[in-house]
């Protein structure tokens, strides 16, 4: 180790208490500085993430309306399918309607069901038993139980296994506590939802078979289609976005841009709190650098005069003053590091808690490159919080300090 | 004979253009307008009333009076409607960050629209003081099918659970922000007290007791944290004055975003007159155990 780094490490032993201390306050500044850098890009990339996770960049939903924003739905979804399923810049399309169903006789009422076609659905990810059956056009027998898939919490709540049946209904008349429609269906499989709340029961059923049960006014219904560029640039899928724009008037179509850009003015609040916490926790940990540094400076005027004195240079005084700084930095960056990932678990788990958000959806995230950048700044500006008492130190008067010392 | 003839003539003119005007006045009959009604076909079709919210009325330029259509189904032309009064949107936090636009109709209007036949998604029920709600409810339970009914005061818990999740959220921001400040507050203190070891070590040897030290040290450390809790008082209440100001602008709402009462004041200034105390007295209290000639470096 250089002597300039050895002494710089000295006058830091020296007091441990207080460096300690000054340590601790520069990791707290970079935890915070580092939680809200992760909170401010971390809602966006966990929404990008989640919305690209099947590879669907466009969602296509009924006119002014997110997707799943309302209980509209798009009449005459069989063409809309099939235009869109005709366009060689299209490679997939997945339309899926939702929908409440009755569940008499079980532990709840009901429970939110999204009619999906299982070859190309982007909802969920199949954890267990089987999935749902491609899509035929053969004749609905009602007679045979279908097969259903759900998540954990419709297990947990239900208390059925897979393999155990269970009816679904539809058409409810209060007056005559009837059902229009009923039909048995057995839980085939079990799935992780992406888009669902993880605490909500939800069952997904073949589109077809769900369309039947909700009745005649749904039978060329859908609630959302998911569509997938053949070319996944942002120019590419901007052109298919625009396409459809165009040639299907009763259908807003959105980008994942888009719909992260709707999501962050709606989420604006948290990006903003992040902005102005992370600006105060620089400025904290500049504050508490200088404040350190300077006061290291003023006490040690009698020994940085001597070093002057036996012909130590402006320069070296202010390279080995600098070096304090960012070695207080660096410690306490570190320490912040380990306890800015520690809390940003903590905040995330408080944040995740808000109903009805997707169960993938993370409010912090780790962003490497905007983690190091945020943590560079602290370590730079701190560093900077040195530079005047480094020049102070630098430009003390030799003889008159060497006498102060003397005499006391 | 051709008086005979001109008669039916003239009955059977008059019969086709009341059976014109029949078939051409369907809504004039719907309406109630009949053939008796001396302004049968000539009265203007009823034209329904909406409500729009304010934002929407601002935005589209909409007052009371004005018309617009009103379709269910997007790209259908729908029928004209009036707009009959604006409301103001209240200030929930659940909906703050939602930009839609409102609007209220009648019941049977929005039925019609959406082609819903007899549906709502739900009712309000108003029970007389004398009967317990919670009875209420379960009556009403008991016979329901398709439905469930629920006290309002827990739809109340349940829909404010976005906002307690934002407040949680605000207490663990509170106390990192509390704790980071305990930091700071006792490196700071305890850097300036270490400065000033000279002139401690000397009041010292002057005879100055230990506790009359610490007491003078923890007074200054209380006197600063009091004063530093005002000032930050002050920046807290222009700092919630332009938040508001700019959340209210950006969300378009008359919701508080922050708030500095006197008891949110009462507790930052009673935990740092707590937190500058302890800190204060540690710092003191470490120095005072030094000997002095040693805090003077001899």
């Amino acid at each position: 180790m250089s002597m300039r780094a050895t002494l710089a490490l000295a006058t830091l032993r020296r007091h441990p208490s207080r460096t300690a201390l000054a340590v601790m306050g520069i990791a707290v500044a970079a935890a915070l500085l580092l939680d809200m850098v992760m909170l401010a890009t971390g809602m966006r990339e966990s929404f990008r993430s989640l919305l690209l996770t099947r590879g669907y960049q466009l969602r296509v939903s009924p006119k002014g309306t997110l997707p799943f924003d309302s209980e509209a739905t798009i009449d005459g979804a069989t063409a809309i399918v099939s235009a869109l399923r005709a366009n060689p810049d299209i490679r997939a399309v997945s339309p899926g309607l939702g929908a409440t169903l009755a569940l008499p006789g079980n532990r709840f009422p009901s429970v939110f069901s999204l009619g999906l076609e299982s070859d190309v659905q982007g909802d969920y990810v199949l954890d267990g038993g089987r999935d749902l059956p491609p899509p035929s056009n053969t004749t609905v027998n009602a007679a045979v139980p279908l097969p259903a898939v759900v998540n954990r919490a419709f297990l947990l709540r239900s208390g059925k296994q897979l393999g155990d049946t269970l009816t679904v209904a539809s058409g409810i008349d209060a007056q005559l506590r009837t059902t229009a429609r009923a039909r048995v269906v057995v839980l085939a499989g079990e799935g992780r939802f992406f888009y669902v709340p993880a605490e909500t029961p939800v069952m997904a059923l073949p589109l077809r078979e769900l369309r039947t049960l909700l009745g005649s006014a749904y039978r060329d219904r859908m609630s959302v289609a998911m569509a997938e560029s053949r070319r996944g640039d942002s120019a590419s899928v901007e052109a298919v976005r625009t396409w459809i724009a165009q040639t299907q008037p009763r259908v807003t179509a959105i980008s994942t841009e888009t719909a992260i850009r709707q999501v962050e003015e709606r989420l604006s609040y948290f990006r903003q709190l992040a902005f102005v916490l992370g600006a105060i926790s620089l400025g904290i940990g500049f504050l508490l650098v200088a404040t350190l540094v300077t006061l290291s400076v003023n006490e040690r005027r009698g020994e940085i005069a001597v070093l002057r004195a036996i012909g130590t240079q402006k320069g070296g005084v202010l390279r080995q003053v600098f070096l304090e700084g960012f070695m207080l930095s660096a410690t306490g960056i570190a320490g912040g590091l380990l306890l800015g990932l520690v809390t940003a678990r903590w905040l995330n788990g408080i944040l995740r808690d808000f109903p009805g958000l997707p169960a993938a959806f993370d409010f912090f995230l780790w962003s490497p490159e905007a983690a190091w950048k945020s943590l560079a700044l602290l370590l730079v500006s701190g560093t900077l919080a040195g530079l005047l008492p480094a020049w102070r130190a630098a430009s003390i008067p030799i003889v008159r300090s060497l006498r102060e010392d003397a005499v006391g | 004979m051709c008086c005979r003839w001109r008669a039916v003539s003239a009955a059977l003119v008059l019969f086709a253009a009341l059976a014109a005007c029949t078939a051409l006045a369907p809504t004039a009959r719907a309406q109630g307008d009949t053939l008796l009604s001396p302004t049968y076909g000539r009265r203007a079709p009823t034209v329904r009333g909406i409500a729009v919210d304010a934002r929407m009325a601002e935005d589209f330029g909409l007052r009371p009076g004005a018309v617009v259509r009103l379709s269910g189904t997007p790209g259908v032309p729908g029928d004209s409607v009036t707009v009959a009064a604006v409301f103001e949107r209240k200030a929930d936090p659940a909906e703050v960050a939602r930009r839609e636009y409102r609007i209220r109709t009648h019941v049977d209007h929005l039925q019609q629209l959406l082609e819903l036949d007899d549906r709502v998604d739900r009712f309000a029920v108003g029970v007389p003081d004398s009967v317990p709600i919670d009875s209420a409810v379960a009556r009403i339970n008991h016979v329901a099918f398709g439905f469930r009914a629920h006290k309002s005061a827990d739809v109340a818990v349940q829909s404010s659970r976005t906002f307690r999740v934002v407040e949680r959220f605000h207490r663990a921001i509170g106390l990192i922000t509390v704790v980071a400040s305990a930091v700071f507050l006792l490196c700071l203190l305890l850097l300036s007290v270490e400065e000033r070891r000279r002139d401690i070590a000397a009041l010292r040897l002057m005879g100055i007791s230990q506790a009359t030290v610490v007491r003078a040290i923890v007074i200054e450390a209380a006197l600063v944290s009091v004063i530093g809790s005002v000032i930050g008082a002050g920046i807290g209440w222009v700092s919630s004055l332009i938040v508001n100001a700019h959340f209210q602008q950006v969300y378009r709402t008359p919701l508080l975003f922050a708030l500095l009462t006197p008891e949110i004041f009462a507790f930052a200034t009673l935990t740092s007159l707590v937190l500058g105390i302890a800190a204060g007295a540690v710092a003191a209290w470490r120095l005072v155990r030094t000997p002095p000639l040693t805090l003077l470096g001899r």
